[in-house]
């Protein structure tokens, strides 16, 4: 009965109701774009700089990252990879050492890499990220793949063939001609400059290094918390140093928390702004009625009944405001998930805290960003209309009336 | 190649694998002692020549492996050098060839000949704690340092002379301080210690096995410490060696190395 009233009353001014409804329903649209633009963003730095190739933890034998020695491999890495892959968790393993390579009359130092390329395309996206050919192939065929500036500095493309000069683990001299398959997209500085990524079985005949695995890659693409997948990989590597993305990458960590707060003040100001106009729209609306409350008043109606009525009518308005909204903001940012912004038109190949950003900036549309904008702008909605309504409803109904 | 980014060096002087003499040294015997700077030319002289060539045995010891290469190596001048390997099998055959500041590679498995880049001038040579650098350094010792005598008398039964060496500001040198120590009388080298730019040591290289080779008489082992690493060394024993023979500068071409 009292919400079928509410809402003829709100249709007995459609113009005032509609201008409301429109008012409310697109600043909360605008709030669900922009905290999902917000939260894509910093999902989308933190994916980009894990699911590349560093992955969200790694497992490496202690000391390995101060020395980078060859000889500090990881003891029974097959051990290592059976437990995480019981648990689910999905790995990559890796060795490293360095060496030379020469093209020609070119030749530059490169950090080599012996990778599994079944895993690596399973787990990360470094296969995809290909600006020119292929990835390696699952059978060693002594195909290299290079990072896009070494690449560039020695002067080859595709098919080129590559002598690869190396000291390998038993002091000897290893040296072999291999050809580039694949060179890598912009990646990040020290990738783009040093990355030679051989086949594992490819890298141990040439490093003389059969079984030395010196990281173990993990990556869960955001299904797991950060504080269990480390857990994880400590019960599954008790002997090895662990490091989360955090702790390998503390410029980017200090980046992404910076961002974190940067978000939430601008969130703040997106929600205050909306609040802000949304209030004053329902104040207008409700302060146009004061003649018509006083009218109500004298007709006998109680205070408290006025009240009731706003607060029923402003909470229906705001459910028709959010309904409209979320539709709308939800569409807009499903949109923009989809599609994404490009901002590739204000910078071209850009770094994170050395991490390649994809220029193409998509939201992240999850139930917390409709969820918050509705819940705020319909509190801003009630609370907005019951000020005017309560101050109607103690005014004497003769000067309610007289109330221009 | 990288992995010992040892000692950046830069006094080849010594360490200059192929060496010899401009002027023959039988000593003639001395009445009034050698100055600071006679000592370092003769020592400098000793390892230096117009040509040199002969046979050493390098062995690495480090703390994963331990290797021995047999080397022949030709010099001519200050500025040409080639070291090419005679054993093991796997490496037999590469070479390394030296002109001026720029280094070349020869790999006989793969037949190819690669120019070391400058940024691998720091890295180890065939894996022995020598540099790159350190087959390159051209200029005289005493061109590029100040020096005096910091110590004459005894020192662990020997009578010695040691001298104490710092670069001079615009010296294009990687080392802090060098102290060289030589032996009383025939001033035969004993020892040099080289420092960082904090003057923390950071290779001690002795000299030992003094015999008649060639034309001369000289120190035939030389043995590389590096001071992080004190259970590491390299030590060169020369087997023989000829001095001021008649090489022409086709033995140092890019078209010989690959022969």
């Amino acid at each position: 009965m009292i919400l079928r009233l509410a809402w003829r009353n709100l249709w007995r001014n459609p113009r005032r109701t509609l201008i409301t409804l429109a008012a409310v329903g697109l600043n909360t649209a605008v709030l669900i774009a922009s905290y999902s633009l917000m939260d894509g963003l910093w999902k989308q730095i933190v994916a980009n700089a894990t699911n590349l190739v560093v992955g969200e933890a790694q497992i490496h034998a202690p000391d390995y990252l101060a020395h980078r020695s060859i000889y500090n491999s990881l003891d029974d890495p097959q051990k290592i990879m059976t437990a995480l892959e019981n648990q689910g968790i999905g790995a990559a393993a890796r060795s490293y050492d360095y060496g030379l390579l020469a093209h020609e009359s070119k030749s530059a130092g490169a950090q080599f890499w012996g990778v599994d390329p079944a895993r690596e395309r399973e787990v990360f996206d470094l296969a995809e990220n290909i600006f020119q050919g292929r990835f390696l192939p699952e059978q060693p065929r002594r195909g290299i793949v290079l990072g896009k500036k070494l690449a560039r500095s020695l002067n080859v493309s595709v098919g080129s063939e590559i002598v690869v000069v190396v000291q390998a683990a038993d002091g000897s001299l290893g040296n072999d001609l291999y050809t580039v398959t694949g060179i890598l997209k912009t990646v990040g500085e020290s990738i783009d400059r040093n990355a030679a990524i051989l086949h594992k079985a490819d890298f141990e005949t040439l490093f003389v290094s059969e079984g030395r695995i010196h990281e173990i890659a993990l990556n869960s693409r955001g299904r797991l918390p950060l504080e269990d997948l480390a857990r994880s990989a400590a019960r599954a590597a008790p002997e090895a140093e662990v490091k989360t993305w955090r702790q390998l990458m503390p410029a980017l960590s200090d980046i992404v928390n910076l961002l974190d707060v940067t978000i939430w003040i601008f969130l703040l100001i997106f929600f205050l702004a909306a609040g802000l106009g949304v209030m004053n729209t329902m104040l207008m609306a409700t302060f146009e009625r004061i003649r018509e409350f006083g009218i109500i008043k004298a007709l006998g109606a109680g205070p408290w009944r006025i009240l009731r009525d706003v607060a029923v009518e402003a909470l229906l308005l705001g459910l028709a405001a959010s309904a409209l909204g979320s539709v709308l903001g939800a569409a807009g940012a499903y949109y923009l998930q989809e599609i994404g912004l490009d901002t590739s038109a204000f910078a071209a190949d850009y770094t994170v805290a050395g991490v390649a950003f994809d220029p193409l900036w998509r939201a992240d549309l999850t139930l917390k960003a409709v969820g918050a904008p509705v819940v705020v702008m319909w509190l801003v909605c009630v609370l907005a209309s019951l000020y005017p309504a309560f101050m109607a409803a103690r005014l004497d109904p003769v000067r309610a009336i007289q109330h221009v | 190649m990288s992995r010992r980014m040892g000692p950046i060096a830069g006094a080849g002087w010594i360490i200059c694998l192929g060496i010899v003499l401009m002027v023959s040294l039988p000593l003639p015997a001395q009445d009034r002692p050698l100055s600071a700077q006679e000592i370092l030319d003769k020592v400098d002289d000793l390892y230096r020549g117009e040509s040199s060539h002969g046979k050493m045995t390098m062995t690495i010891v480090t703390a994963h492996w331990t290797r021995t290469l047999r080397l022949e190596f030709w010099n001519k001048g200050k500025d040409k050098s080639l070291i090419r390997i005679l054993s093991p099998e796997k490496e037999a055959g590469t070479a390394t060839l030296r002109v001026g500041n720029e280094i070349w590679n020869y790999l006989p498995k793969v037949n190819r000949v690669i120019k070391l880049p400058s940024s691998m001038m720091s890295a180890s040579w065939m894996g022995s704690h020598f540099t790159n650098n350190d087959l390159v350094k051209e200029s005289r010792f005493t061109e590029d340092y100040t020096f005096e005598k910091s110590f004459e008398g005894v020192r662990e039964g020997r009578k010695i002379i040691e001298i104490d060496c710092r670069p001079k500001p615009e010296a294009a040198v990687v080392w802090g301080r060098v102290a060289v120590t030589v032996l009383q009388g025939d001033y035969l080298p004993l020892e040099s210690k080289y420092y960082d730019e904090d003057l923390r040591l950071a290779r001690t290289m002795s000299f030992s096995q003094v015999r008649e080779m060639g034309d001369r008489t000289m120190p035939t082992v030389m043995t590389v410490v590096p001071a992080d690493k004190p259970e590491e060394k390299t030590m060169v024993d020369y087997e023989e060696i000829t001095f001021d023979l008649d090489l022409s500068d086709e033995v140092f071409s890019l078209r010989q190395l690959k022969k």
